[in-house]
Order: structure tokens, then C-alpha cells, then sequence
């Protein structure tokens, strides 16, 4: 709990936030499975539960079901994610310019961070994902650990390479950390589950239940979350699923 | 202005391997012929989006690519002529169609190997042999597998700007389908007895999401242009 009110009293975030997103801010409740829905979300706009701070992420159909998709057609046209700075200033107040500073760097990463929840140290989150496409990259990943000042630490499949990843942002520095063993190549328009289980610094990954990484972490775990993709990738995400526990 | 597909005498061509006869093709998509007049959706406009974006990428108004003699070297074994018409990259191979490739094309196949397996070495992006030396280079390393596999990693790291998504796309879809597993563009077609059948894909319900982002034509005009369901000798 200690640094949980360390971490607010850092960003300053409880106090900038309007209210109506402060609303929906919910604090670690451990043990606690908290499934995303996207069933209230409007198609063709961009998600509520999420934040898009790079890329272009709108709400669309699949089956008839709500799912998140980053769409990297409009990194290929060069377009930012519209309305950072405001979106930036909703997460983390006036510590934004840091934020945007260091996301310039990142412009090939789209992220979406949920706003479910502020602090995420230990426990599980999972997502499930259907790679569209992607010239470049077919990128999904799960995002973590991520800091008022842009850091983060991502879990990504990736289908042109068919494995999975955990990457390090560092002050907008992409560093590669550890590749699990197993390659996995998965077909286009079918639907996969991504899993990361963090409980200190023990840090472990699934890709449809195959077990991936088994990982020491440098550090513990303490920031923000959200999904990951890359370049021009398009995936449809669907069913994040978080639950903190204690430990 | 539409523009027809002339697909019964130009098939082979038009898959861009081997370079010869690409640039024949190149002069034959404008043609209209009687088949396809029988065919009205095959046939594209210089208006369409994914001819614009190419036209984009092949414009080489600017001159701003860095070797000149390399980009001469590799459009001269590949058979080309700069500059290239428009669209240059259709996405229609069918097995067993290439055309035997010009003589030269083996000398720098064996120099981009060289390029290739030589650490730190300057891959021939757009920024240095030009757009027209990007297709010299994708028509070039379609003649080595084991090249290709290594040509395909280094042009999608160069990204959109430095090599030709059309050409990236298809070559993709011709290397997934050697290791085994489907293509994704729907670029690849065979002859299964006589008629010309698109080989092997996955996710074909979001095919024409993934082929606009790849400056390919729709799906649909690909299909027909490449005569799938046609008897063919």
C-alpha cells in the first residue's frame, strides 16, 4: 500500500482527474476479476474504458460483439493519435509534457492505457486477440508497469514473427528483455488469449494457455496497464481481463 | 478512364517474377481485350486508391536515392525500365507461370546475397536505389528463396517509406506458402487441373482490410484478374 499512495501522491492523480472519469477510476481491489466490457462502447468511436495515447484505436464489430482495434493503417499515414495532450492531462495532470515528451519516441507503438485502474503491482491480466493485418507487424501485446513519465514494459505476440516478447520502454527507448522459446504461429482472423501473471518480480506469460515466459523482473511491478501494438498492425482486442491480488 | 486487365496471354507476366517479363506486362494492362470487356469487374482506374498509392511510392520525380550505379545495375538484371507504369505491383502469381529470367539476373542475385549476409551492409531501400530499384530488388530475390526470406525481414524493417508494400505483401504470401502454411493477401494462385485456383489463405473475410494497407487491388479484382475458375492450358 505504501507505494500505491506514493504512486498518487506522485502523479497528483486523484485531484486532476473530471469527474466523471475520476468515476470510473477504481482502486486495486484485490482478488478481485474485473472483466472490460466494451457491450456500452459506440462503434466507430474511440473506446471509453481506454485511453488511445498513440495510435488510432476505435471500437468496432466482430460477430456482433464490441471489440477494441488499433488500426496501423493510420500510422501509415502519418496521423498521431488525435487529442494527446488532453488525454495525456487526464491520466497524469500536470506531469503530461513528460508524458508526451517521452511518447514522441514511441509513435511506432500504439498504446491504449485502461483507466479502470490506477495502480496494478501483482496479479493477473489477460486479453484475447484476432490479428487482422499488418504489412510490417501483427503485433498484440499486453502493457504494464506503465509510468506518469512514459516508461512501460509490454508481453506482445507478434505473427510475423510468430513469438512472444517482453520488451522495456525506457525514456522512449525500446529494449528487448526476454523472448519466450516456444514459436507460435497463429492464423489470421482466429481468436487467441494473451495472459501475464506478475507477483513481485516473478513475471509469467501465456499465449492460449501455453506456458511462454517464466521471467524475473529487475524490478517490481507498479503503474498503469493497457494493450500494446505496433507500426502498422491491425488487431481486434477483446475480453481484458485484470485481477490484482495482494501479492 | 478505365483501364482493363489483360489477363489471358499476360498471367505469367504479371506476377512480376521474373523481371522480363514484368516489364512486359507493364505494357499490355492497358490494353483492353475482348475477354475482359466480358468481365467488367476486372478492370481498374488511374483514380483508384491503391494506383494512386502506388503511383505515390513509384514517383520518382525527386531523384533522391543515393547510388546510382547499383540502382542501374539491378533495374539492368532485372529488366527494367525506369520509369515504371503504373500500377506496377498487381499481387497475381500463379505457380508455374514464371518466365525464364534474363541472364544477368544471376550475377546480382549472387551480390545481393553477398549484401545480404554482410553485417551493418546498406540494404538497396528506396532511399538508395529508388522505388524503381526496390521492384528491381523484389523481382531479383524471387529467384532465391533462402534470399527472399532474408530480403522480405530486411524490407519490412525498412518500412513503408523505403520498399513497396504491394511488393512485400506478395512476396509474404509466395514465402508463407513455401514454408507450408497459407498465404494472407490471396496473391497466389495454381492450376489445379487445368483451372487457375487461389492457393491456400487464411482469413479471407478481412482480406481487403489487409490488401488497402498493402496498395493492392480488392480482393474480388484480384481474383479475376488472375481468371480463377478459367480452364487454362
Amino acid at each position: 500500500m505504501q507505494i500505491w499512495f506514493r504512486f498518487v501522491a506522485a502523479v497528483g492523480l486523484s485531484a486532476t482527474l473530471p469527474l466523471s472519469l475520476a468515476s470510473q477510476v477504481a482502486t486495486p481491489s484485490t482478488g478481485k476479476v474485473t472483466h472490460v466490457s466494451l457491450a456500452g462502447e459506440a462503434a466507430g468511436r474511440e473506446p471509453k474504458a481506454f485511453a488511445p495515447l498513440v495510435g488510432s484505436w476505435v471500437i468496432t464489430k466482430d460477430a456482433g460483439q464490441n471489440v477494441l482495434f488499433i488500426d496501423g493503417r493510420v500510422w501509415k499515414r502519418g496521423q498521431p493519435a488525435g487529442g494527446l495532450a488532453d488525454k495525456a492531462r487526464e491520466l497524469y495532470g500536470a506531469r503530461n509534457e513528460e508524458f508526451i515528451e517521452s511518447i514522441k519516441a514511441f509513435a511506432y507503438y500504439p498504446i491504449a492505457v485502461y483507466k479502470g485502474l490506477d495502480n496494478f503491482e501483482n496479479g493477473e491480466i489477460s486479453v484475447r486477440f484476432q490479428m487482422i493485418g499488418g504489412t510490417l507487424d501483427r503485433c498484440a501485446g499486453i502493457l504494464f508497469d506503465v509510468k506518469p513519465n512514459g516508461d512501460y514494459l509490454t508481453v506482445r505476440y507478434n505473427g510475423t514473427e510468430d513469438n512472444v516478447v517482453l520488451w522495456t520502454f525506457n525514456n522512449g527507448v525500446r529494449k528487448f528483455v526476454n523472448r519466450a522459446p516456444t514459436l507460435v504461429p497463429l492464423e489470421l482472423g482466429t481468436w487467441h488469449t494473451l495472459k501475464v501473471s506478475i507477483h513481485g518480480t516473478s513475471m509469467k506469460s501465456w499465449l492460449d494457455d501455453q506456458p511462454m515466459h517464466d521471467y524475473t523482473l529487475p524490478h517490481p511491478v507498479a503503474g498503469k496497464i493497457g494493450v500494446w501494438s505496433k507500426t502498422d498492425s491491425m488487431i481486434e482486442f477483446a475480453d481484458f481481463t485484470v485481477t490484482p491480488t495482494s501479492k | 478512364m478505365t483501364m482493363r486487365f489483360r489477363r489471358l496471354s499476360a498471367l505469367a507476366a504479371l506476377v512480376a517474377l521474373p523481371a522480363a517479363a514484368t516489364a512486359q506486362a507493364k505494357k499490355t494492362t492497358r490494353a483492353p481485350s475482348p475477354r475482359a470487356k466480358l468481365v467488367p469487374e476486372c478492370s481498374w482506374k488511374p483514380s483508384d486508391a491503391w494506383v494512386k498509392r502506388q503511383a505515390e511510392f513509384f514517383d520518382e520525380s525527386k531523384h533522391d536515392w543515393t547510388n546510382d550505379s547499383l540502382r542501374a545495375a539491378l533495374l539492368d538484371a532485372a529488366g527494367l525500365k525506369a520509369p515504371l507504369k503504373i500500377p506496377v505491383q498487381f499481387g497475381v502469381r500463379v505457380e508455374g507461370s514464371d518466365a525464364t529470367p534474363p541472364t544477368s539476373a544471376g550475377v546480382m542475385v549472387e551480390a545481393l546475397k553477398k549484401l545480404a549476409s554482410t553485417r551493418g551492409s546498406t540494404w538497396p531501400t528506396r532511399s538508395v536505389v529508388g522505388a524503381a530499384g526496390t521492384h528491381a530488388v523484389y523481382l531479383l530475390v524471387g529467384l532465391d528463396t533462402t534470399l527472399a526470406r532474408i530480403a522480405l525481414h530486411r524490407m519490412m524493417e525498412a518500412g513503408p517509406a523505403e520498399s513497396p508494400a504491394a511488393d512485400v505483401a506478395t512476396l509474404e504470401d509466395r514465402l508463407r506458402l513455401l514454408a507450408g502454411r497459407k498465404q494472407i493477401y490471396g496473391t497466389q494462385f495454381r492450376r489445379n487441373d487445368g483451372k487457375v485456383e487461389l492457393a491456400p489463405m487464411e482469413d479471407s473475410a478481412h482480406a481487403d482490410l489487409r490488401r488497402e494497407d498493402a496498395s493492392l487491388p480488392p480482393f474480388e479484382l484480384g481474383l479475376c484478374m488472375a481468371g480463377v475458375g478459367e480452364r487454362k492450358g
